[in-house]
């Protein structure tokens, strides 16, 4: 985007990025350096030998797997839908989707309490799952309709002509080609579940069904907050997620481009 | 055919009792339990619950902690569905497990402290509690601990470095403060706002204003915007400009922020109440430092109870006011029900279980004749310590002042936003006092 | 195989060139005719389905004046209403949302284009620096928030590094005072989500032809010259889209003030959000906090219209 031919630019263009980076810098070292006062790396073999951790992984593995596949089913289904197939009052529907992205967590607290304990799905891993599959959905399929939208017709059309049913087109032409939107809706409904805080900490009760974002709380005593456990379990808790994301960073950027809202 | 109906009807009973409700809340001896709490800390549950389980010891608890600011957040789904914890503590008021609000979840407890207590239980235990915790008849929780505030905490090494005395009045605490501030340290520190201390510093105050008035406030017979109230914020906004408060007092939390400065030694003084007694102690003096993040070689402060200082210069003698702290509730819906109820009557109702309570320093036993064995407890500096924790004991045990009953969730944060707007001076006193009263007016 | 179902005939008005008429239904133009319903169902299902119901169920406590747990509910009609509407902390914690908004959207989308743009150049190491922008997006605010707290609290990093630079003078009670409260929280957000913004532009500057720049180039135009009349323009979707989100999200905020402030001092950064929570559940008053949240309802799907339509007007296509 610059001009980078000469030495000297380059230099400047490389000096005003890292200046603007360490702001975003500073607090991650901040965060490690905290969890490391006092007791050193044994506060992050204490966190670590929390006997219910390997427990709350899964449970957090569990709740994000069951998250995305919800949100991946529907939200690719829709985008095909809305996209490429022809409805009555398509963006009637299409609206009341995207209003839903108005909803904050917290206004669904008193009417999922009451839903779930009458159900009896409270201290379920569902309490969470569904919730939080709601609240992912009207996003992704923004972006994943964005992307359909940019599938040319006649590759549908040619399929229609050799005979395909609908099914069919979805499941064997459609899907493979939306394989870069469907990278950067993974990542991004990844993130959220597993970062998710509020829902397990009203709904998920004991060791066993509980999610890793709980932990800082075991050393948050009434009179000790243990601040340096607290940020040790905050790394830790962190660390899957940024490595996640390190890895498929890659998918997740052409997914985005791919999808990008022009 | 007879038969069969019978068969049938006793099928079908057997059937109801196994389903949502607690059936014959099984053996009083046996079980596994939970118990949830925002208080005590797990080190001291876990010393309670292991001198339980020297008595019963087929009963096993889980104890779970939950931080106080989540607790009624979390506990209302846990007791409407139907597994919740089978014993659960209770406040008498306030932003976390009002009994109020979770009386209806509650087994009636009464029965069961008549045939440990005998039916004049009442006249054994902390009276204020008794009357608390029981909601329309019912007695809903049993009562365990009982606290109190009207005192500051200090650092004895900070005093004694600069040949300092506590202060006993407002000129020899701005002077004080002066001392230390000149030398490059704070002087009280305090988190103004949230979680609700500053409630107490103000109620100090008011004391020294005029004692009595702040009884007569909470049990409604004079107004929050009183003439005295009034001066009692007035003189709680001067503490920041006579360089009394720590600047920033509104940005901070009392806990976690100024909790663990004073207990790793980098502030003079702090108002806290009898709770704060258990940092006397060796063993929890060390857990706390290990949470304030400092070096497991700094070296342990010596905090001394003092009387707070006669800020109103009229001569009123500081006195210590409190309230019953924390109750156990026996969830109805518990299939443990007998169990539970077991251990929820053994902490405040048996001296073994008080006793346990009153040596760990976090709570006043409410069962009448029960004492902490000082004897038996490790202080940090006890030729120190000692004779000021033995005068706060028999004050807090006296006591008969009421610290904050009857002030619910929404009044407590009118208090709050009044404190807030003196200290940081964007309200005045008398504006913020009329704030209170307008909170407590509109309240049903 | 043909279908041999015979299906009506329908005339084109927009004759496309590419599609050929499909020879069964003669049909050309745009999408596939075939019913879409059954494929959109599963999404509204779990989306709208328990969405609208939580909302109604709102709607129906608004007009309560119930504690959340009691089996007492009584009703009130629109007295939560006429409360909010003489609630000072209600119109702060609006005016709170305004400015969070104007100033987080506009730094976010001052620096995620000044990173797109700067990372379409060659410079070194730029997985690193795209990585560490985006690595707060990632993180849990719950995770970061008590790291924040002690940034800057009077004796935390920021008092000492200013001490450090010899600035000593501006080190102050950062959280004590409710403008620089302010100023926090959005610093928080804008170091939160500036790596979306980042994405997003990124992947729509390289969706630019580069010829058109090199032209420009070649026309003597200098980078900056290039970038407001080429980029900026080229990638005004995106930015409408971020403005919508930023939008709601500002109206949503709750993480951020919640954590770090509590709201406070004295109700200085508190959103609605961070109202609702304590209405509803440090008050009890949750009749009160469900009129709270029909509100915030209300005003982003007014807000989300609005921007749609202001974006539309400027001749770009809708989200």
């Amino acid at each position: 985007m610059f001009e980078t031919r000469r030495l000297r630019s380059r230099i400047v263009l490389q000096i005003v990025l890292t200046l603007l980076v360490v702001p975003f810098a500073f607090p991650l070292v901040a965060m490690v350096q905290g969890s490391l006062a006092g007791s050193g790396w044994a506060n992050y073999t204490t966190v670590l030998s929390l006997p219910q951790l390997p427990r709350f992984f899964v449970n957090s593995a569990i709740v994000a797997a069951g998250v995305i596949l919800i949100v991946l089913a529907c939200t690719m289904t829709a985008a095909f839908g809305f996209s490429k197939l022809s409805i009555r009052g398509k963006e009637i529907y299409f609206w009341m989707l995207l209003a839903a992205l108005t909803l904050p967590e917290v206004v669904l607290l008193a009417p999922l309490f009451a839903t779930i304990t009458q159900i009896g799905a409270y201290n379920t891993l569902w309490a969470v799952i569904l919730p939080l599959a709601a609240l992912q959905i009207p996003f992704t399929v923004l972006l994943a309709r964005n992307f359909v939208d940019g599938i040319p017709d006649p590759l549908l059309e040619a399929a229609r002509i050799d005979g395909a049913n609908t099914v069919r087109t979805f499941w064997h032409l459609l899907l493979p080609l939306t394989r870069p939107i469907m990278a950067a809706v993974v990542v991004l409904v990844f993130i959220n579940s597993w970062n998710n805080f509020l829902l397990p900490l009203l709904f998920l009760q004991t060791p066993d069904q509980q999610t890793v974002t709980l932990v800082p709380q075991f050393f948050v005593g009434q009179y000790n907050n243990d601040q340096t456990k607290v940020l040790a379990a905050a790394v830790l808790t962190g660390l899957p997620v940024v490595i996640a994301y390190t890895c498929l960073q890659r998918f997740f950027e052409r997914g985005l481009a791919a999808g990008a809202l022009k | 055919m007879g038969v069969a109906l019978a068969a049938l009807a006793t099928f079908a009973l057997s059937g109801c009792s196994g389903s949502g409700s607690a059936g014959d809340g099984g053996s009083a001896t046996e079980g596994n339990i939970t118990w949830w709490s925002w208080t005590p800390d797990n080190d001291l549950a876990q010393r309670e619950i292991d001198a339980f389980n020297q008595q019963y010891p087929n009963i096993k608890v889980t104890y779970k902690k939950v931080p106080n600011a989540d607790y009624t957040a979390v506990l209302r789904p846990a007791l409407a569905s139907n597994d919740g914890p089978d014993v659960f503590t209770v406040a008498a008021g306030g932003r976390a497990g009002a009994v109020q609000t979770f009386a209806p979840y509650a087994y009636d407890l009464g029965p069961s402290m008549e045939q440990l207590l005998g039916a004049n239980w009442r006249s054994k235990v902390y009276g204020a509690g008794a009357d608390a915790f029981t909601v329309k008849g019912r007695v809903v929780a049993a009562q365990f601990a009982k606290v109190g505030a009207g005192i500051l905490w200090i650092n004895k090494e900070m005093f004694d470095r600069f040949h300092l005395s506590p202060p006993t009045t407002l000129a020899d605490w701005v002077r004080v403060c002066q001392t230390f501030r000149s030398n490059g340290l704070g002087c009280l520190r305090e988190g103004v706002g949230g979680a609700g201390f500053d409630i107490d510093t103000l109620h100090s105050i008011a004391n020294s204003v005029e004692p009595g008035y702040w009884a007569d406030a909470l049990a409604g017979k004079r107004k929050w915007n009183d003439p005295t109230m009034v001066e009692s914020l007035r003189i709680f906004g001067e503490f920041t400009r006579n360089g009394i408060l720590d600047e920033g007092a509104v940005g901070i939390q009392q806990y976690p922020d100024v909790n663990n400065d004073f207990l790793s030694g980098k502030v003079p003084m702090v108002q806290m109440g009898t709770w704060y007694s258990q940092y006397t102690t060796v063993n929890s003096l060390t857990t706390a430092l290990a949470g304030a993040g400092v070096p497991a070689s700094t070296p342990k402060v010596t905090i001394v109870p003092v009387p707070f200082p006669d800020v109103a210069g009229k001569g009123n003698p500081n006195t210590l006011f409190a309230d019953p702290d924390a109750a156990q509730a026996v969830n109805a819906k518990s299939p443990h029900r007998n169990a539970a109820t077991t251990f929820a009557l053994w902490l405040g109702g048996t001296p073994q279980g008080q006793q346990v309570l009153a040596d760990n320093l976090d709570s006043f036993p409410t069962l009448n004749s029960i004492q902490p064995k000082w004897d038996g407890i490790q202080l940090v500096n006890p030729s120190v310590q000692r004779p000021e924790l033995e005068k706060v004991t028999a004050a807090l045990q006296n006591s008969s002042e009421p610290r904050t009953l009857g002030m619910n969730a929404v009044l407590q944060q009118a208090v709050n936003d009044a404190d807030q707007g003196v200290v940081s001076g964007q309200k005045s006193p008398e504006a913020a006092a009329a704030a209170i009263q307008t909170a407590a007016d509109a309240n049903r | 195989m043909h279908s041999l179902t015979p299906e009506r005939r329908r005339v084109d008005p927009e004759p496309r060139t590419e599609a050929a008429a499909d020879p069964v239904t003669h049909r050309r133009g745009r999408g596939d005719r075939r019913p879409g319903l059954p494929w959109i169902l599963p999404a509204l299902i779990v989306s709208v389905g328990l969405l609208y119901y939580c909302i109604g169920y709102t709607g129906f406590i608004s007009t309560l004046d119930w504690d959340g747990a009691s089996p007492e509910q009584t009703g009130v009609g629109a007295e939560n209403f006429v409360h909010m509407a003489q609630d000072p902390v209600f119109w702060g914690a609006i005016w709170h949302t305004v400015v969070f908004f104007v100033l987080t959207f506009s730094i976010q989308v001052g620096l995620g284009m000044a990173f797109a743009c700067l990372l379409h150049s060659r410079v070194h190491l730029r997985t690193f620096y795209k990585v560490l922008i985006f690595i707060p997006v990632v993180l849990a605010t719950a995770t970061t928030a008590p790291a924040f707290r002690q940034i800057f609290a009077p004796d935390g990093a920021l008092n000492g590094v200013l001490s450090a630079l010899g600035l000593g003078g501006l080190t102050q009670a950062w959280l004590a005072n409710g403008t620089t409260a302010l100023l926090i929280v959005i610093f928080v957000q804008v170091w939160q989500s500036t790596g979306v913004v980042f994405v997003l532009y990124y992947a729509a500057i390289g969706q630019i032809e580069p010829e058109i720049i090199e032209a420009a180039r070649l026309d003597g135009a200098g980078d900056l010259r290039i970038i407001r009349s080429l980029v900026w323009p080229g990638v005004r979707g995106t930015t409408i889209a971020i403005a919508i989100l930023s939008a709601i999200g500002s109206l949503k905020t709750f993480d951020i003030p919640y954590l770090i402030t509590q709201g406070g001092p004295s109700y200085a950064t508190e959103f609605l959000g961070t109202q609702i929570y304590r209405v509803s559940v440090a008050l009890s008053q949750v009749g009160y906090g469900a009129a709270l949240s029909i509100v915030l309802l209300v005003l982003a799907i007014t807000t989300a219209i609005i921007i749609n339509a202001g974006g539309r007007r400027g001749g770009r296509t809708d989200v």
